[in-house]
């Protein structure tokens, strides 16, 4: 059976729970088992926020995991956070913009990109959760470009269905971003 | 936060919208409510959905309150709800003891959360006394539906209304924290029960009929013994007929490990790791709380050396198997007393340590 999970984490406002019910609905699209589990508490405006997607080809073992195969970090205190969470193998695919390029662990992927600036280029730099999406299909190679924008369009309401071309766009900058070129 | 799969029926949702959306499509005439974390999204949706449908949505101005006006609209015989968590919970224990003397087929939705007192938002399952010991006063019991997966929230908040209408009797459907923030796909479905009538009892104005009195006050000591017994003779039969449970691999389980809700998620996968490592251990999940599949326990503790139960709580589920097994095997408890249930892995090991 295989299991992977996720972890996308940053500031409130960045759309990282989005983010996630997006890479949710690709993997439903795809006939994967998944769950969708946010951090939920006595959060704050402007504190780091998280949520977990667990992905499964059998029923979903467990949330809320000690770690994670992939992680998102789209600022630096969820960089700070995560980082020693990640597994021996694992992704880290961190928002440069916001984040030290650091490698503390040797034993792990680093994927620095300037997902907030490339944002900006796209023409919002609301575009940031999904354009890490694109990034992380890229690196993980276990989600379809095609679900993503499927997942997308089901997830943005009718009212911002003008929005779906731009959140194409910028998941597609994400996916074609070159990876080999952060690997160095 | 509900999305659409075009591929197939499935929806990805949150356990909450789940439960919301499954009660209007059972047929929720009206909804009263208080919001209170992590249960809020329930009334959120239903503020929106049921004003859409003409049907009547009230924000309640305390959970006294929107026990007591559920109470009121199930009388009339249509199908009602309330949803809420814990500490608040607490508030409408009158009503049920209340609702239940009546037989009235309350439905109340409780999705647990830290206690006790105002304890906090994170997941619990610490009323498992509370839903099926009850906190109002005689005697009595409350159906208690517990499930495990977002879709399981849906499948079994239609079960609600239907187990309270045919038994004019008082449904929780006993969620989390965890079960109502996460997100699943599921699969949303016509009401599968059949519709109960309920023109033999319900307050429905006395043009062309005698006039009827719903009411829980017996001033004579015997009539209240002759009321006592007709409802127990009522829980008799759920008990007889309504018992639902889960078990895997306990034909020739050694260690049975007893779970319910969200926490049996994980504990199913712990099973699976220790028959990994050659431990014969199998998986029982009691789906309905009240009534407790005592029997099935029973039979099983005839072969079975040990039983360990684990809960998010300080150890509440485990007496109900202690006493269905009555001596028969040691029952343990693995447990954690609050907060998103003990992994896997965890629950393994502390299992390998009671072997």
């Amino acid at each position: 059976m295989t299991e992977k999970n996720f972890i996308i984490a940053g500031f409130g406002g960045q759309g990282v729970l989005l983010a996630g019910e997006v890479l949710a609905n690709a993997f439903m699209l795809a006939e994967k088992h998944v769950t969708w589990y946010p951090s939920y508490g006595a959060e704050m405006r402007g504190g780091t926020v998280n949520c977990e997607v667990v992905m499964s080809d059998d029923d979903v073992s467990e949330v809320n995991k000690a770690d994670a195969d992939f992680i998102v970090a789209l600022n630096q205190a969820s960089f700070d956070k995560f980082v020693s969470k990640i597994k021996t193998g694992g992704w880290i695919i961190v928002n440069s913009t916001l984040a030290k390029e650091s490698k503390p662990r040797n034993d792990i992927n680093y994927l620095f990109a300037p997902i907030t600036k490339l944002a900006e280029n796209v023409g919002n730099v609301k575009m940031t959760n999904i354009l890490a999406l694109g990034l992380l299909a890229k690196a993980s190679n276990l989600v379809s470009l095609s679900s993503l924008e499927q997942a997308l369009d089901n997830v943005i309401p009718p009212h911002r269905k003008n929005l779906l071309p731009l959140n194409i766009k910028a998941l597609k900058i994400g996916y074609e971003y070159d990876l080999l070129a952060t690997q160095v | 936060m509900t999305t659409q799969c075009l591929t197939n029926k499935k929806v990805l949702t949150k356990g909450n919208y789940a439960i919301a959306q499954a009660a209007i499509l059972a047929g929720c005439q009206c909804y009263f409510g208080y919001p209170i974390t992590p249960q809020s999204e329930i009334g959120e949706f239903m503020s929106g959905k049921m004003q859409e449908l003409k049907r009547a949505y009230v924000s309640a101005e305390s959970e006294l309150a929107a026990i007591n006006m559920t109470i009121g609209a199930v009388s009339t015989g249509v199908k009602a709800m309330t949803s809420s968590s814990s500490c608040a919970v607490s508030l409408m224990q009158e009503g049920l003891s209340y609702a239940t003397a009546d037989q009235l087929p309350v439905v109340l939705v409780s999705v647990m959360r830290g206690g006790p007192g105002l304890g906090n938002i994170y997941p619990s399952q610490g009323d498992y006394f509370q839903a099926t010991k009850g906190g109002g006063n005689g005697d009595y019991n409350l159906i208690v539906l517990a499930p495990s997966t977002v879709q399981e929230c849906v499948d079994l908040t239609y079960k609600a209304f239907y187990l309270a209408q045919k038994y004019r009797n008082p449904t929780v459907l006993l969620a989390d924290g965890l079960l109502g923030q996460m997100m699943e796909p599921v699969e949303f479905y016509d009401y599968p029960y059949p519709e109960i009538d309920t023109s033999s009892w319900a307050l429905t104005g006395a043009k062309n009929r005698e006039a009827r009195i719903i009411r829980s006050y017996a001033p004579l000591a015997d009539d209240q013994c002759v009321f006592l017994k007709k409802l127990f003779e009522k829980y008799r039969i759920i008990e007889e007929n309504e018992v639902e449970w889960e078990e895997i691999n306990t034909c020739d389980a050694d260690i049975v490990l007893v779970s319910f809700g969200s926490t049996s998620r994980n504990v199913k996968t712990a099973m699976k790791m220790l028959r990994e490592k050659g431990i014969k251990a199998g998986f029982f999940r009691p789906i309905t709380l009240y009534p407790f599949p005592s029997k099935r326990l029973k039979e099983l503790s005839k072969n079975v050396k040990k039983f360990v139960t684990v809960e998010v709580n300080m150890g509440q589920m485990v007496n109900d198997v202690r006493l269905a097994v009555n001596g028969a095997c040691p029952v343990e408890l693995v447990n954690k007393g609050v907060g998103a249930p003990p992994s896997a892995a965890e629950i393994v090991s502390r299992i390998e340590e009671l072997i």
